[in-house]
């Protein structure tokens, strides 16, 4: 087998993301399918309109939190499928010379479905072990029937072994695709790079222009730093703003979420970013760049998308709210109006900022113990 | 000049140590052209990474015209290397994403070099320099390692095989620009080969044999690329 078992724990980022996801979907879901238990026991108005407003909260956080989560699972297998595929060029393309289909070779990548299946299934447990606690605290307020936990085998299929199975069979897919390069060039080891049409301006600087091309290089890393800090300032923002829409349970729980998110993808990504770039850093010590430089011709170029993501996550939450408050819970009195939460606002900025440039001068030490010659000996650029 | 003075590394652990260089001493003129001359597991690429500051040794000193670099921190290393040193590797080592002229300019913003497009016109790569290195043969990639190491305007010029992964043609034309760059710029070549027939183009070989220099001459007529064999 050319992907190896050893190979899935890799993808912690993956496997840490589905699990949120599949615990956030299995319990708003769960809940929601119990609660359709209880709907014949319904008979005032204000009851009809609270539990109305429940069912749409329980769709609208599986449908965003889910959708989301899901998106990014795929995006995060993808980017390590062409990683994978990248880092083991030659290996791939020694079978290939020997005679083993694209397909052959592909069909050994249905491993990174067990990834998806530890992480769902992880989710899942985590998700029940929690549902006792979850419901007590919505049934607190006595406004509906009490509701009791059911297990819900369906979930376990959709949540758990479906995705399970696509994930398996889209990694078998993209990596199908992914080999469809000549032999001889992965023989050769190194991956082709595109050139990019992007007018370079002549007499920029140097560093300027590594700064921008580190970034260019790898779309996909851009998108994750940009999630990471979007999962920090939309779910920490939020944990702290919706005080008086739900309970102080699922404002822990979104807040862990959140920070879980955005330190595995931030710390996964800029991993990748320094690792990719180990020859380039130790070219430009060769040549007599100082560590500094090095460093923020690798690092630097990030920061911006970093706060970008932070704007949109800012965003995306103070929308969110906006509409839960308007849409799903117009109907109930006890609603306060939402505004946006200025200190909640200041806080997660703060202390982004702090965790962040933390998170850099961690990297940047990193970086400044790059031994040259271990480079050059050990790794092609 | 530069002076060095019985240099002693080794490589492993405490217990299962092997010394690579085994009291080295030599005087390199500034402008000479150095061939260090030896079988693999010779020593000879050690000594070019302990002369060049890549490397610190045991013991021993490197004088760069009485600076002693062997006690210099890994930041003033830096420096030095920033001010004095450029390197062409047998792998080239370029940056993948970026361009000729870019690769080039890795080198000459050091300098802060602003004629650094003469000598890619130099090495001939004028037409290809908004050609990414995978769009180019071995011979123009070194070739731009060679601008790019004497776009920072080098005292001193190190190479590690500069030829070992080219085909004749292109070693022998890499070689000749090396060559007419130094007669040009007057920097001093300090070049790593086993290829024996490379050492005919240099002004002094030395040999070296399991961590030692076994020999050292001056050649009386320094050959061109095109006149030694391969």
């Amino acid at each position: 087998m050319i992907v190896g078992i050893k190979d899935i724990f890799k993808m912690l980022g993956i496997i840490i993301i589905s699990a949120c996801a599949v615990f956030v979907c299995t319990l708003f879901l769960n809940y929601n399918i119990d609660l359709k238990n209880i709907e014949g026991l319904i008979n005032t108005a204000s009851m009809q309109v609270f539990y109305d407003a429940q069912i749409m909260t329980g769709k609208m956080v599986s449908t965003l939190s889910g959708g989301c989560l899901l998106l990014t699972s795929v995006v995060m297998l993808l980017f390590y499928i062409k990683h994978y595929i990248d880092t083991h060029r030659k290996e791939l393309g020694i079978l290939k010379a020997m005679g083993y289909s694209n397909l052959k070779i592909a069909g050994s990548f249905w491993v990174f479905g067990i990834s998806i299946l530890l992480g769902t299934s992880l989710g899942y447990i985590c998700a029940y072990c929690i549902m006792p606690e979850f419901y007590s605290v919505q049934n607190e307020d006595k406004l509906l029937p009490e509701v009791i936990v059911h297990f819900q085998p369906v979930l376990l299929i959709c949540l758990v072994v479906l995705p399970s199975l696509v994930f398996a069979f889209l990694s078998v897919v993209y990596s199908c695709i992914k080999l469809e390069i000549p032999v001889m060039e992965l023989l050769r080891g190194k991956s082709i790079q595109k050139v990019r049409t992007a007018k370079s301006i002549n007499d920029m600087p140097f560093l300027k222009e590594l700064k921008k091309s580190t970034v260019r290089q790898r779309k996909s890393l851009v998108f994750f730093i940009a999630f990471a800090t979007f999962c920090y300032a939309a779910m920490v923002q939020m944990s702290f703003s919706m005080k008086e829409l739900a309970s102080v349970m699922m404002a822990v729980m979104i807040f862990s979420i959140g920070i879980i998110l955005a330190f595995v993808t931030l710390f996964l990504a800029i991993t990748t970013v320094v690792k990719s770039n180990m020859k380039t850093l130790a070219m430009m010590q060769v040549f007599g760049y100082s560590r500094d430089e090095c460093r923020k011709a690798v690092l630097s170029g990030y920061r911006k998308i970093a706060y970008i993501g932070f704007a949109i996550g800012t965003i995306y939450q103070y929308v969110l709210l906006k509409i839960a408050v308007y849409v799903i819970f117009r109907d109930i009195d006890s609603v306060p109006d939402y505004n946006f939460d200025i200190p909640a606002f200041i806080i997660t900025l703060i202390s982004f900022v702090i965790l962040y440039e933390l998170i850099m001068y961690w990297y940047s030490r990193k970086i400044s113990k790059v031994s040259v010659k271990e480079i050059m000996l050990n790794t092609e650029l | 000049m530069i002076k060095i003075n019985n240099i002693h590394k080794s490589y492993g652990e405490k217990n299962n140590q092997f010394e690579v260089l085994k009291g080295i001493s030599l005087s390199i003129e500034e402008g000479d052209f150095v061939v260090l001359l030896g079988a693999s597991g010779s020593g000879k690429s050690t000594l070019l990474n302990v002369v060049s500051g890549l490397e610190k040794p045991d013991s021993g000193e490197v004088f760069y015209n009485n600076e002693n670099i062997t006690v210099l921190s890994d930041k003033q290393l830096t420096e030095f290397r920033k001010k004095n040193i450029g390197f062409i590797f047998q792998q080239y080592y370029l940056l993948p994403n970026l361009n000729v002229e870019k690769n080039v300019k890795m080198g000459a913003d050091l300098t802060n070099n602003k004629e650094y497009e003469k000598i890619i016109e130099a090495v001939g790569l004028k037409e290809k320099r908004l050609k990414y290195p995978h769009e180019l043969s071995g011979g123009e990639q070194q070739r731009v390692c060679v601008a790019r190491a004497l776009a920072k305007k080098p005292a001193v010029l190190f190479l590690d095989e500069p030829t070992g992964a080219l085909d004749e043609e292109t070693g022998r034309l890499v070689l000749d620009y090396i060559c007419s760059l130094q007669k040009k710029l007057n920097f001093t070549i300090i070049m790593v080969t086993h290829n024996a027939n490379i050492a005919d183009m240099a002004k002094t070989v030395i040999r070296m044999n399991s961590g030692r220099i076994v020999s050292t001459h001056q050649n009386q007529i320094q050959k061109s690329a095109y006149e030694i064999g391969w």
